[in-house]
């Protein structure tokens, strides 16, 4: 899968601040179309209308966190190869094996740097 | 056992009747218990054996009342070491009431805590602030022309200074959070001090309390919350997880979950 920075990005946090970081970050790293929400909810009702090439999101969250936006993205025909990176402060094992087992593209431990978010970008878009 | 036999227990009874009453507690009334018991024993006993013959309606008056107040003694008895009892637990629930009052709960409940409250509440406001203030900097340098280079630099200095202006709420938030950790302080100190002196020792195995709906939200979500310095795993070791975990492995990881060796080995 090749990566495109025209393609649009959903960032999925409940923080404005949060968004506003990782929205900034994805524009120096060339992004052109960067969508945000504020919850799981949110964001699927977003992805249904819209196709988005990455989904961003944040675990911690209401109603709906990041973990089942995860589940049920991956559970949807029609979303389910959206490429998905967590990014949280939720930075136990089981957190980290729970989203792997849900199908998750990579994992982003807060607090992060530009530089790791690309990589992991690249990671996801590379393999 | 004669009618003669009667009289004489019933005399010893009401003899008996005159002795002191228990004062001092259990033992005498054990005694008293002994003897009502004897007497009854031997008052049944005459009434078997002379099932027979007629009984008058006036012994029959007068063993009751022998029964009746030979039950006086021992109910007294009772009395006595109830009250005991109870005054010893009403000075155990003043004690308690004066051990309450000296945690100063009120002024917890309306001060104390409301006040570290609004602390916590600034401090949140301030950091926002200060995080917007910041950004927004930024945010004006990224986007400013850098083709006019003397407009360009008065700008980002302009902005560096806004940011620099920002970063002094570190100084005002450090000293809310301090008055919060007094405050903490504070309660630890007095519910210490209780605990010390009402000698409250926790439950070997604690009672199991019923999970409430958020525990149990927070459980099956996986809800943790960031974690403190050295605890949780890095990025590095996140990264290596999603290297080594193979997909089809995971589901008996996390079985193993409740084994920490077992998942310290993965980052070994």
């Amino acid at each position: 899968m090749a990566l495109d920075l025209s393609m649009p990005v959903l960032v999925v946090d409940d923080y404005k601040t949060m968004i506003r970081i990782i929205k900034n970050l994805l524009k120096q790293l060339g992004f052109e179309d960067v969508d945000d929400a504020a919850d799981g909810t949110e964001a699927l009702a977003k992805m249904q209308d819209r196709r988005y090439g990455l989904v961003i999101s944040d675990w911690n969250m209401e109603p709906m966190t990041g973990y089942e936006l995860l589940k049920q993205v991956r559970a949807s025909d029609s979303l389910s190869k959206t490429p998905f990176i967590m990014v949280t402060a939720e930075s136990k094992t089981e957190n980290v094996i729970a989203a792997k087992k849900a199908g998750v593209n990579n994992y982003i431990v807060k607090p992060f740097n530009a530089a790791t978010l690309k990589t992991k970008i690249d990671a996801v878009f590379d393999s | 056992m004669n009618r003669c036999l009667l009289q004489k227990i019933i005399r010893s009874s009401a003899v008996k009747r005159d002795l002191p009453i228990a004062t001092s507690g259990v033992n005498m009334a054990q005694s008293e218990q002994k003897a009502l018991q004897t007497n009854i024993e031997q008052i049944v006993e005459y009434l078997e054996h002379n099932k027979s013959h007629d009984v008058s309606l006036t012994d029959i008056m007068s063993l009751a009342e022998v029964m009746a107040d030979s039950l006086d003694a021992h109910v007294e008895a009772i009395d006595q070491h109830a009250y005991s009892e109870f005054t010893a637990i009403a000075a155990e629930i003043t004690c308690m009431k004066q051990e309450i009052a000296a945690l100063c709960p009120t002024d917890m409940r309306n001060n104390s805590i409301p006040d570290a409250g609004r602390e916590l509440d600034a401090v949140v406001d301030a950091t926002e602030n200060a995080t917007n203030t910041i950004m927004g900097a930024a945010e004006e340098i990224m986007c400013a022309d850098p083709s006019n280079h003397d407009d360009y630099a008065a700008l980002v200095n302009d902005k560096i200074i806004e940011i620099f202006e920002a970063c002094s709420f570190q100084d005002i938030t450090g000293q809310r959070i301090s008055k919060v950790v007094r405050t903490l302080s504070l309660i630890d100190q007095r519910v210490s001090s209780f605990i010390e002196r009402l000698k409250v020792q926790d439950l070997e195995e604690p009672t199991a309390q019923e999970e409430s709906e958020e525990e149990r939200r927070r459980r099956e979500l996986i809800l943790h919350g960031p974690q403190h310095s050295g605890e949780g795993v890095n990025q590095d070791d996140v990264d290596q997880m999603l290297q080594d975990i193979e997909f089809d492995s995971v589901g008996d990881q996390e079985e193993k979950k409740s084994d920490q060796s077992e998942i310290d080995n993965l980052f070994a």
